[in-house]
């Protein structure tokens, strides 16, 4: 067999692997169906265009008491970094905290476009925003224990939205950054205040 | 105020620092009569707890009297408390069944994730003891502010003077938990590991839990004989084959309970602890775990490990199999301090207990550094340090 033929089948082999690897990724089954939230899967935590990804904390206080301080804490709000609240005239209307809203210069307005007692809240962005944002917080008895509290947000950027980070930065940011927004809400409605170790009131 | 402040490994500082005010509605401040170092603060010392920062206050075992409070604090000035190290809400599902250190709103959310990486949940405030825990100021002070000082503090009466109720806000609890940990049936014997503060008042917890003999474990003579004078019987493994000793005096059986009271310092020769302590200086290794390893060694066929040592990372050649080849169980945690502080307070004050025995030295709050330097180098004389601000 002559160099040229080696180099021609050693192509046509090389070719012909990759097109089987990519045959089998394709094949591969992609999240096999079992109880675990699909935010959890190790790949592809997408929803289409939609990046996915929530957290959950368990609230000693019943699915009615937990919307109120949502609702009504106007100390939960200044603390939020990714959940958004609701403004106060309209209260299907929610304003974006902290974190999405230094992101842009045109808000991140969401609506309530869901609810239902004691379950579920669901929201969406509206407008011309620098991102197409979905979420909902859900709420689940967790019997003894309290009130399972899920929040989930499915985001997806505007295509050279540049106020955004990376997609993947940015997922990484908002799932710990709605961790922290339910343990603040938690520590809120269970103690009556948000846990610091500053000294002082005026202390950074 | 002055204050006992981390200044880098090995480095100790008493400087001048902003005085703590009300931060939170269920806050007190209280000024500091007496507080102590503790041999879990050594490992602060020794850099070996990561999250330490400069400037840091330390400090976990304080009493004082309230200066202030906060409007939903139910708490007086002028009253004088005993503050538990563990800082607790007392609301959270965990603090409703009384595990107070495992408490969910204490920590700072944004303290909460390196210790929610390293342990896979977050763990409860505590005074004076890293970041990994809120980065609290601690009771080497002046002053400290007390968060839910509705909850936390136990009131204390004024005719008992400090030096006998200091310890209820750490150590004589951790020894008392760690005897309850090893569930002690009347007669049984225990074996201790560990004649430093926390391992002697777990020798008089066992004692008092109607434990027959406790077997006390240590290399510092001093620490030994104190063991002894507790009613234990003491063994010293600079001298002797622990595993060998301890299946000799209990008739080949091994302990019915085996408590490790040393933690993630471990000292000695043995060869597993050399190589622990080779690789904890390289990086590659973190706890130095041959004080546990030998204690589920040499643990009867069935019997309970308790662990009121302080264990920070990860550690090596843990013998899984011979805990569950031999059906052992193992219980441990920091300290629900608040869940014993009434029980043992009666206890102190019917006189049938007075833990200043321990109490070897005493000195002001600005020789601190020599404290803790002596604390660790010279663990023969200096048993316990108190210091008074």
């Amino acid at each position: 067999m002559t160099i040229a033929n080696w180099a021609r089948y050693g192509l046509a082999a090389t070719l012909a692997t990759a097109a089987g690897g990519v045959l089998i990724y394709r094949r591969k089954p992609g999240i096999n169906h079992d109880a675990a939230p699909a935010r959890s899967a190790r790949h592809r935590r997408r929803f289409g265009d939609y990046r996915v990804t929530g957290a959950t904390v368990t609230i000693r206080a019943t699915p009615e008491q937990i919307r109120a301080c949502w609702q009504g804490n106007a100390q939960l709000w200044p603390a939020l970094e990714y959940l958004p609240f609701p403004e106060g005239n309209q209260p299907d209307l929610l304003l974006p905290p902290s974190e999405l809203r230094d992101m842009a210069s045109r808000p991140l307005l969401t609506r309530i476009v869901a609810e239902r007692e004691d379950e579920l809240i669901a929201w969406r962005s509206e407008g011309e925003g620098h991102a197409d944002m979905h979420g909902r917080l859900r709420f689940r008895d967790n019997g003894a224990k309290g009130t399972a509290v899920e929040v989930i947000m499915a985001v997806r950027p505007h295509h050279f939205a540049s106020a955004w980070k990376t997609e993947a930065m940015m997922a990484e940011a908002l799932e710990l950054g709605l961790l922290r927004d339910l343990r603040r809400m938690r520590m809120l409605i269970e103690t009556g205040e948000i846990a610091t170790a500053r000294m002082r009131p005026d202390a950074a | 105020m002055r204050a006992a402040t981390f200044q880098g490994k090995g480095d100790i500082d008493v400087r001048q620092m902003p005085d703590p005010a009300i931060v939170n509605p269920r806050d007190c401040i209280i000024e500091v009569t007496s507080t102590a170092i503790c041999g879990s603060d050594l490992h602060l010392y020794d850099g070996v707890i990561p999250g330490v920062e400069k400037d840091d206050i330390l400090g976990h075992e304080f009493m004082g009297r309230v200066v202030a409070t906060g409007k939903e604090s139910t708490l007086e000035v002028g009253q004088r408390v005993v503050v538990p190290f563990t800082i607790f809400c007392g609301q959270c599902f965990h603090c409703s069944e009384q595990r107070y250190s495992n408490c969910d709103n204490s920590c700072p959310v944004e303290d909460q994730e390196v210790a929610e990486k390293a342990f896979g949940h977050p763990m409860a405030g505590m005074f004076g003891y890293s970041h990994l825990t809120g980065g609290f100021a601690g009771g080497q002070a002046e002053y400290v502010r007390i968060p839910y000082s509705d909850v936390v503090p136990l009131v204390v009466p004024e005719d008992i003077p400090d030096e006998r109720l200091l310890f209820l806000s750490d150590i004589l609890p951790t020894g008392w938990m760690a005897a309850l940990n090893a569930e002690i049936a009347p007669g049984d014997t225990i074996a201790v590991w560990g004649c430093g503060p926390v391992g002697l008042f777990t020798i008089l917890s066992a004692f008092q839990q109607k434990a027959g003999r406790v077997i006390a474990i240590d290399g510092v003579q001093g620490r030994l004989d104190m063991a002894e004078q507790l009613g234990a019987e003491p063994v010293n493994f600079h001298e002797t084959d622990i595993l060998d000793a301890l299946k000799q005096m209990t008739g080949g059986i091994g302990p019915d309970a085996v408590i490790d009271a040393v933690g993630m310092e471990a000292h000695g020769f043995a060869i597993d602890n050399i190589a622990d302590r080779i690789k904890q200086t390289v990086g590659i290794g973190q706890d130095r775990a041959h004080v546990l390893r030998q204690a589920i060694m040499a643990c009867r066929k069935g019997g309970r490990v308790s662990v009121p040592g302080v264990y920070g990372g990860k550690a090596d050649l843990f013998p899984l199999g011979a805990m569950m080849q031999k059906g052992l169980q193992l219980r441990t945690g920091q300290t629900h301090v608040r869940r014993f502080t009434a029980e043992l307070l009666d206890l102190i004050e019917r006189d049938v207990i007075d833990p200043s025995f321990l109490i070897s030295h005493r000195l002001p709050l600005d020789e601190a550094a020599t404290g803790y330097r002596n604390f660790r180098d010279h663990q023969d004389e200096w048993i316990k340090v108190v210091m008074h601000p």
